[in-house]
This record gives C-alpha cells, sequence and structure tokens, in this order.
C-alpha cells in the first residue's frame, strides 16, 4: 500500500458526490440471475483458453485475413510503440481531428493524450468518456467511465462545454451532447476505437455498444484505427458468439448491446465499374493495432495467463464491496478491482499492481460472478506472493513472519498483551481506545479485551479423545478463539459433546496462517500449513470442526494447494482437507434425524462469513440449523456481502473498512431483529465491535456465534443473550 | 422442435420491444398496409427527407414511390442505386453503366466536373450524401436477416451506407421480410458466410451490423431509455412478401 493510495481512499471516502452517486450501487438487491450461466461460463472459457493457447497461430491467421480484407495490421509491442504509430499516420495524412469510442486500451496506453499533446483534437464520443474528458479524470469503471458523478456534476460539465445552462435533464444533457459530439464525426478526419473481439478467420473486429458512436465513429470518417489487445483475438465466428452471449447479459443484463458491429476492411464499392474501390461511404484506410504492452508476457506466466480470459464486463466490480466504497479511479490506475491489480501489474508494473491488490478484501464475491471462470482472488495472493518473492517483505511482513511463524513466541506475546492491556480495558471487557498505531482501528470498532486465561489453558484435559464409539472430532479453534473469545471454545466442546462426538482440542495447534496468506508470505504459510497438519493428524480424528471461516478455509482450501508441490504434504494436506467441518455443518451431520424444535418465537437473523458461504459453499447448513431449532430466520439484505474486515483491510485502509461495516449494520438495522448469527470470529470480532460504536455499550443488538447460540439453548429456556 | 414462422415473429415482436429503450414493431398484413404504414409514420412526423439503403423488399412493394408520390423527397443512399437514380430509373432498375456516363450524372448532380476515374467519383459521391443523411428526417433500410430470440436485425454490405441510414436521421425504419427471421444467433452465424458470398460477393463483407432495440445510455443517471446518439424513434415493419406462406 502507497501512501498516495492511503490518501485517494482517504479522499474518496470522505467525497460526498462521489458517496452519493454510488449509494444507489451497494442497496440491498436481488443478484441477478442469468439464465444458462453456467453452461454459457463454460464455453466462454474453453474459448477463452483455447484463444489464449493458440494465439501466435491466431495472430499470423487474423494479420493474413485482415490484410487481404484491405486493412493494414500493425503489432504494437507497447504503448510508445502503438502511440507512435497512429501519431504518424495521423500527421502522414494531416489529421487534425480525431473522433474516438470506447476503449480501456488506449487509456491504458494514454493514446488520447499522446495525441493531444502533438496538437491533434481527439473527441471522446462515448457519452460516459467525454464526460471524464470534460472532466479531465481518468475512468471510474471497466464499462461505465463516468458512474461516479451525479448528475449535478454532469449538467454543470455539459453547461460548460455547450456555454448554455442546461436543465438537471437526462434527456436534455443527452441531446445537448448529441448536437456537439455530430459535428465532431463530422469534421473528424479519423476515428479511434478498442474492439471487444478479433475473429482471426476472417480479420474480422467485433464492437459492441449502446449509444450508437461506435457504429458512427466507425464509419464516418475517413480513416478508421482499431486499437485491440491481443488477448482479443478468437478464432471464428461461433467462439465469438460464446463471449457474445454472456457478454452484455453480464455487464447490463440484457441479451444483446443495441449495436453490434462487425468490421472487415475498409468499405468498398462495386458502383463505379473496373474492381472493388475502397471508400466511398466508410473509411477508405483501416488500419488495427495489434498492442502486447505486457500481454504476452502475462500469456508466459502459467500463474497469470487466466487474467487474459477477462472479457471486461464489469460486473466483478458491481459486486465488489470495495469498488462500492471507493469507485474506479482510487485504485490509480486505468484498471480497477482484483482484476485489475493483475492488469496493473503487468502492463504498468509489479509495485502498482501490489497497490491495486492491497485494496483486495478477499471476499469472493468476484469469482462468482465472472463468466470466464476467472479465480480472481487466487490471482491477486498469487501477485502478493510475487511481490513478496521479488522484493522481499515489508517491515510490517517480517514482524508478522517472526511471530506468526514461532507459536510458543505467539502465544507469549499474547499472554504479555492480556497483561499490558489492563488500562484500555473498560468495565464491561470491551477496549475502545487504543494507542498509535492502532488507534485507527478502534476508532471503527470496539475491541474485546484479550483473555486472561486463554482457550489452550483451559483445554489441558482435552488435548487427546477418549477410546469409544463416538465420532472422534479435533477442535481447530484460530488464534481469536483462542485469545479473545475462549468460552465461545468451550461452548463448542460442550456441545459437540451433546451431539454425540469425541471432541478433542490438539493443544499443537498454530495460527491457521490467514494474515500471512493476505500478505503473501507463502514461506510463512507453508510452515504454518505443516505444523498444523502434523498438530490435527495425529489422533486420527474423523473430522476437524473449525467455528471460523477464516481459518477453516484456509485449512481446507488452502493448505492442499501450498503443498501441492510436496508429494507427501500434498497427500497430508488434502487428507486434512476433506475431514474439515464447519460447526452448522458437523452438527447437521451428527444429528440427520434430529425433529424440528417447536418454534420459540424468537426472530433472528444471519450474516454469511465470505469465506464460508463462497470460499466453502456453506450457506444452507446454518439456516437449516437454525430454523430446526425453532428460531425465526429474518433474512438478511445482502446477508453475503463481506463485513469488511477483510484481512488486513481493517488495519491497513480502516475508514475503508468502516465504510464497507456501515452498510453491513444499516442492513442488520433493517431486519428490526435483535439476534444476528453467524460463523465467524473475524465477522463477531467487526460487527460487534461497529454496533459497539454506533450504538454505544447497551445496544440490544447481538451478534453471536451459531455455536453460543446452540450452547445457550442447552441451558436455558428462553434466549437471554 | 423447429419454430414456425409465426412463433419466431411473436417472439422477435416481443424481444425487440421490450429491450432497453425498445423498437416499435408493426407486423403488415401485406404490401399495401406496409407501405401505408411507412407513409402514415412519416406524414404524423412531418418528414420530408428520406434517405434508404438498398432494399428488395422496398422495391417489390414499391416503397420508394408511394412516399414520392406523397411528396416525400427519398435519396437512395447505395452507389448504384443513387446513380440508377440520378439517372431518373426506378427503384431496383439500375442498369449497367460505363464510368464515363457516371461521371457524368455525378457531375451533374454536384455541378462539378468530375474526371472519369473511381476514387473521384467514389469522394464526390460521399461528398454529396454525407450531408443527405445528417439531414434527413427518416433513414429506411432493410434487414437481411433477423434473430428471434433477441429481436435484432441484421445488415451486410461493403460500402456501410445502411449504418448511417440507421444511425443518423431521426427516425430509423427497418423493413424485415418474415421468411428472413432465424430463431437464434447461432444460427443467423450459419447463415452468414453463404449470404455475404450471395449478397456481397466477399467471404465477408466489410460490414455486418446487428441492430436490436433503440439507441440508449446507461452513462448518466436516470438516463435509461434516453435517447443517445442514434434516432429518436425505431420502428420495424414486419412484411409478407408475395412469394412467402402466411
Amino acid at each position: 500500500m502507497s501512501k498516495a493510495m492511503a490518501k485517494r481512499v482517504h479522499e474518496a471516502l470522505t467525497d460526498e458526490n462521489l458517496q452519493s452517486a454510488l449509494s444507489g450501487f451497494n442497496a440491498p438487491r436481488r443478484r441477478r440471475v442469468i439464465p444458462d450461466f453456467d453452461v454459457l461460463s463454460k464455453e466462454i472459457r474453453r474459448v477463452k483458453e483455447e484463444s489464449i493457447a493458440n494465439l501466435p497461430q491466431l495472430v499470423k491467421q487474423f494479420k493474413a485475413a485482415a490484410t487481404a480484407s484491405g486493412a493494414v495490421v500493425y503489432e504494437a509491442k507497447d504503448a510508445e510503440d502503438a502511440n507512435a504509430y497512429v501519431l504518424k499516420l495521423a500527421q502522414e495524412r494531416a489529421v487534425k481531428h480525431i473522433v474516438k469510442s470506447k476503449s480501456m486500451l488506449t487509456e491504458e496506453i494514454e493514446l488520447r493524450e499522446y495525441l493531444e499533446n502533438a496538437d491533434i483534437e481527439v473527441t471522446e464520443t462515448d457519452v460516459g468518456e467525454w464526460i471524464i474528458q470534460l472532466a479531465k479524470e481518468k475512468p471510474a469503471h471497466i464499462t461505465g467511465p463516468a458512474i461516479h458523478k451525479t448528475l449535478g456534476q454532469v449538467t454543470e460539465l455539459f453547461s460548460k462545454a455547450t456555454g448554455e445552462q442546461l436543465e438537471a435533464n437526462p434527456q436534455v444533457l443527452l441531446d445537448a451532447a448529441r448536437q456537439i459530439l455530430r459535428r465532431a464525426y463530422i469534421e473528424a478526419d479519423m476515428g479511434i476505437s478498442g474492439v471487444n473481439i478479433a475473429i482471426a478467420e476472417t480479420g474480422t473486429i467485433v464492437i459492441v455498444t449502446n449509444e450508437g458512436n461506435g457504429v458512427i465513429t466507425t464509419t464516418l470518417p475517413p480513416i478508421y484505427v482499431a486499437v485491440v489487445g491481443y488477448e482479443k483475438l478468437v478464432s471464428s465466428f461461433e467462439d465469438a458468439n460464446a463471449i457474445l452471449k454472456l457478454l452484455s447479459r453480464s455487464t447490463m443484463g440484457m441479451k444483446t448491446t443495441v449495436y453490434v458491429s462487425y468490421i472487415t476492411g475498409p468499405s468498398q464499392s462495386t458502383a463505379i465499374p473496373g474492381r472493388a474501390v475502397l471508400g466511398g461511404q466508410g473509411p477508405t484506410e483501416v488500419h488495427i493495432v495489434l498492442v502486447d504492452n505486457g500481454r504476452l508476457q502475462m500469456r508466459e506466466s502459467p500463474e497469470f495467463r487466466e487474467a487474459l480470459y477477462c472479457i471486461k464486463c464489469g460486473p466483478c466490480l458491481g459486486v465488489c464491496p470495495v469498488f462500492g466504497s471507493l469507485a474506479g479511479q482510487t485504485y490509480g490506475y486505468i484498471y480497477q478491482g482484483g482484476i485489475g491489480a493483475i492488469m496493473t501489474a503487468f502492463h504498468q508494473g509489479l509495485a502498482e499492481g501490489k497497490d491495486v491488490a492491497s485494496l483486495c478484501m478477499g471476499c469472493l464475491a468476484c469469482r462468482e460472478v465472472c463468466p470466464a471462470r476467472i479465480d480472481i482472488p487466487r490471482l491477486v495472493s498469487a501477485l502478493k506472493a510475487k511481490a513478496v518473492a521479488e522484493e522481499g517483505l515489508s517491515t510490517k511482513g517480517k514482524v508478522m513472519r517472526s511471530v506468526l511463524k514461532q507459536p510458543k513466541r505467539m502465544d507469549r506475546l499474547m499472554r504479555i498483551a492480556s497483561h499490558l492491556q489492563g488500562p484500555f480495558v473498560d468495565n464491561d471487557g470491551m477496549i475502545r481506545r487504543l494507542p498509535y498505531p492502532l488507534n485507527s482501528l478502534t476508532e471503527i470498532i470496539s475491541l474485546p479485551a484479550l483473555a486472561k486465561s486463554p482457550l489452550p489453558d483451559r483445554m489441558k484435559a482435552y488435548s487427546a479423545p477418549k477410546e469409544g464409539t463416538r465420532p472422534r472430532v479435533a477442535f481447530y479453534a484460530g488464534c481469536i478463539a483462542n485469545y479473545a473469545y475462549p468460552d465461545l471454545g468451550e461452548d463448542v466442546m460442550r456441545v459437540l459433546r451433546e451431539y454425540g462426538a469425541e471432541p478433542y482440542y490438539p493443544l499443537e495447534q498454530a495460527c491457521c496462517g490467514a494474515p500471512a496468506h493476505f500478505s503473501g508470505d507463502v514461506e510463512t504459510m507453508i510452515s504454518l500449513a505443516k505444523l498444523n497438519i502434523a498438530a490435527l493428524e495425529e489422533e486420527e480424528p474423523d473430522y476437524i470442526v473449525t467455528v471460523c471461516a477464516g481459518c477453516a478455509m484456509m485449512l481446507k482450501n488452502e493448505y492442499p494447494r501450498l503443498l501441492a508441490a510436496e508429494p507427501g504434504w500434498s497427500k497430508r494436506a488434502q487428507a486434512l482437507s476433506d475431514k474439515i467441518r464447519d460447526f452448522s455443518q458437523l452438527i447437521l451431520q451428527l444429528t440427520p434425524a434430529a425433529e424440528s424444535k417447536p418454534s420459540r418465537d424468537i426472530k433472528v437473523t444471519y450474516h454469511d462469513p465470505c469465506h464460508l458461504r463462497r470460499g466453502m459453499g456453506i450457506y444452507g447448513e446454518p439456516r437449516q440449523l437454525l430454523e430446526r431449532e425453532g428460531f425465526e430466520l429474518v433474512e438478511l439484505g445482502n446477508s453475503e456481502v463481506c463485513c469488511g474486515f477483510g484481512g488486513e483491510i481493517v488495519l491497513d485502509y480502516p475508514e475503508l473498512s468502516n465504510s464497507v461495516l456501515k452498510r453491513k449494520l444499516d442492513n442488520i438495522e433493517a431486519t428490526g431483529v435483535d439476534t444476528v448469527v453467524t460463523s465467524c470470529l473475524p465477522c463477531i470480532l467487526q460487527i460487534r465491535g461497529g454496533l459497539d460504536k454506533r450504538k454505544g455499550p447497551n445496544c440490544n443488538i447481538k451478534v453471536i456465534h451459531m455455536a453460543e447460540l446452540l450452547a445457550k439453548d442447552e441451558h436455558s429456556i428462553g434466549l437471554d443473550l | 422442435m423447429a419454430m414456425t414462422t409465426s412463433e419466431l415473429i411473436e417472439q422477435f415482436k416481443t424481444e425487440a420491444t421490450n429491450t432497453g429503450a425498445g423498437a416499435v414493431v408493426y407486423e403488415a398484413k401485406d404490401a399495401q398496409d406496409a407501405k401505408d404504414y411507412v407513409l402514415r409514420l412519416a406524414q404524423e412526423k412531418n418528414v420530408q427527407h428520406v434517405v434508404k439503403s438498398r432494399s428488395t423488399l422496398s422495391q417489390e412493394i414499391g416503397l420508394r414511390a408511394h412516399l414520392e408520390a406523397a411528396g416525400v423527397q427519398v435519396v437512395e443512399t447505395d452507389l448504384e442505386e443513387w446513380i440508377a437514380q440520378l439517372a431518373g430509373e426506378k427503384e431496383g432498375r439500375a442498369t449497367n453503366k460505363s464510368i464515363e456516363q457516371i461521371a457524368a450524372l455525378i457531375s451533374q448532380a454536384t455541378g462539378k466536373r468530375l474526371e472519369a476515374t473511381p476514387q473521384v467519383l467514389l469522394n464526390a459521391a460521399r461528398d454529396a450524401l454525407r450531408p443527405l443523411y445528417i439531414n434527413a428526417d427518416m433513414g429506411i433500410s432493410e434487414a437481411d436477416l433477423a434473430i428471434a430470440e433477441t429481436g435484432t436485425s441484421v445488415t451486410l454490405s461493403n460500402e456501410g451506407n445502411e449504418r448511417l441510414v440507421a444511425l443518423l436521421p431521426c427516425i430509423h425504419v427497418t423493413l424485415i421480410d418474415r421468411e428472413k427471421l432465424v430463431p437464434t444467433l447461432d444460427d443467423a452465424t450459419a447463415k452468414l458466410k453463404p449470404l455475404s458470398r450471395e449478397l456481397t460477393g466477399r467471404k465477408m463483407p466489410s460490414y455486418v451490423t446487428h441492430i436490436t432495440g433503440k439507441n440508449t445510455t446507461g452513462d448518466i443517471r436516470g438516463a435509461f431509455r434516453a435517447r443517445a446518439q442514434g434516432p429518436e424513434e425505431e420502428h420495424i415493419v414486419l412484411v409478407i412478401t408475395a412469394a412467402s406462406k402466411s
């Protein structure tokens, strides 16, 4: 994270206009369901994998076909190369005015600025792009460049451009824009556009738009230049269809954009006898600039090649809680979101990419909506790990490593902290104000005091399972349960026993490594993985129960991935992974025939932890369990959206964490319910801590873990939490 | 199970009307009905200048003559048709001309003395036609194919004039022969290459253009369904030709 990024984040969060423009973005809504998404996305994935694998072949084929159709194809290795080509062409043809339709690639290489510096007038014709051109800003979103602008701001910009005070009415503004842009189209000597898909078999480029500017820009001016990233190439029209079928559904929920243009070479006419003549009504010259700028390097990397499958549709940003708080310009480079981090790393530089990656909360929302099935969260982790491998750990990372890698040292430090925390702990056991550098954290959430008697101390008598016929269950508690919520740990042991298991607590368990995961410290993660696998497998449990979704996901998904290269460990990691059970999941599994309890007339709501719902696919079980236990479940609006804790985000960007937390709290309050149940400890920390700040120590809304709910149920008639 | 023409029409109508800022779809009973619809529309909207791209349907039903008879000026924008129009020939009755004859016709139309070379004549034609698109009240084109599942009209051309006809005037009318409806995008794509050879003689024409509904944008808050850069109105007229079954 750079100082510049921290500053931008702060400015974005305190920008009233921006926050107002984003408010609709984040409102609770039902996620758009795209029919046949699975089938269609599988097809896109296949097309992209094959196309990128066969790229050299496709380039050759495309060049030959496009050239045969009368176009000129130029392969540019980087931004400078591409820009210089276009400028040279413009100068040779005495081009004075260019009209441009939307292209993220041209933003990436800064083509417009390059041409303007050479005194060529360039008008953006996509209304969103024209807005940001007038505002002298970069795009705020991959497909909606001006989503950060309020109606008032656009009115002001257009009024200035037209010289008249316009009414703040969308149609009035669009009519004014159209008049100006039309004049530009007619005057222009050259049109430039981006391309959505390039079809190798015929040398055809495909452009999708809704406004119509894409059609006019590519037809009216006498010269047309298409700027295309190599990753846009596919083999055939059928492959192009695979992308088209989901592209606009994914971006806008519409089956197709209003206009789809397939352009193959210049305009030509046979009306004049002799031979076909180029030009006439459309461009006489067509130039297609294929741009590398890091794409080929991305292709060479087995880890990051997947990022080239991106079809630039945008819903990953639509579901991203970070994007919903900051919008695109805060990211500081051209591409936004998790996928943007990878693109930035390869098109701009690793340091810049790492900067963008630092904003990722790891909530996994993006992966679910990606039509190309890109594992964006994995790419972000890989990027962080690459940065650590190449540049070494930051100071903070080094400190963290020295603590995490030595479980005994960590334990000692936690105990020391529990002795030193006294002055900061209020009578009710909450810490509401910490000194620098943790003060910014306690400004947004109140923290629990560290327990005087942490869970490991209480579990000495339960460190090994008893012999018997009951399922043997190893309890993996995680750091937050161990040091902040040990009572919860005891509840888990008791409830599991009551539900027919033989639970035990392996004393050698250590931190799951999640903090190292967030900072890309693979060495520490592997070290902890091996430690934990050995500790947990030792007594040959049937299951390993977890109460923290973050820990669970590490053990279940990350350990096998981390150890894949070491055959012995890989097998052990997979064996461990297969035994991981979330608490709710295990309770249901232990008691499949249990009857539903009678209704208690008590309403609860449930917050879906990111790592449980999306990380492990578990969201039905907790709800099933709640209903079986006789509780009335009131669904939380946007229950599946992140609480904002986000790994390191709560420490690195507390304001951002708070912005996301605020929406969660608003949604909780909107249910009117006073009990929030969840299955993840950072979530409990975050939500409880946020409610304490918002509503004070006597807040009536309780946030509890499923295990606590069941434990208390066993020992009280009503629900006295 | 294959869809019948009626089913395709129903689906096409629903999709074209309901997608975003939708089009108006009119199912004409017959040739006269189609002509009357377009003329009525032109009269209601005070249309005086029409630009038109090549259309066998229009030629078959005599649309241009019908409009001209009512005092509406119609300019052909397909170069061959435009030249024929300059020569006083009827719609679809273009005769072969030598380059000298063409030079003479265009020179007369533009008031310039033009050299009988292809590039010069092409440029002169472009300069003459360009303002006409921009000042036209209505553009009329014909779809070479239509896709029922999305309500999309598809045109193929080498010149690209039908793109200007569809985008620049205030009202756009698309004529569609009902028999040219296909169920899906994949079906349309399968027909593309044979159709391209048939209509343009090339493996792929310079332009294939899909149009669905009416131009719009989401870039300004509250703008959904507002007119962006294209026409204010989109009308689609589904026509039964003499040759087609009902």
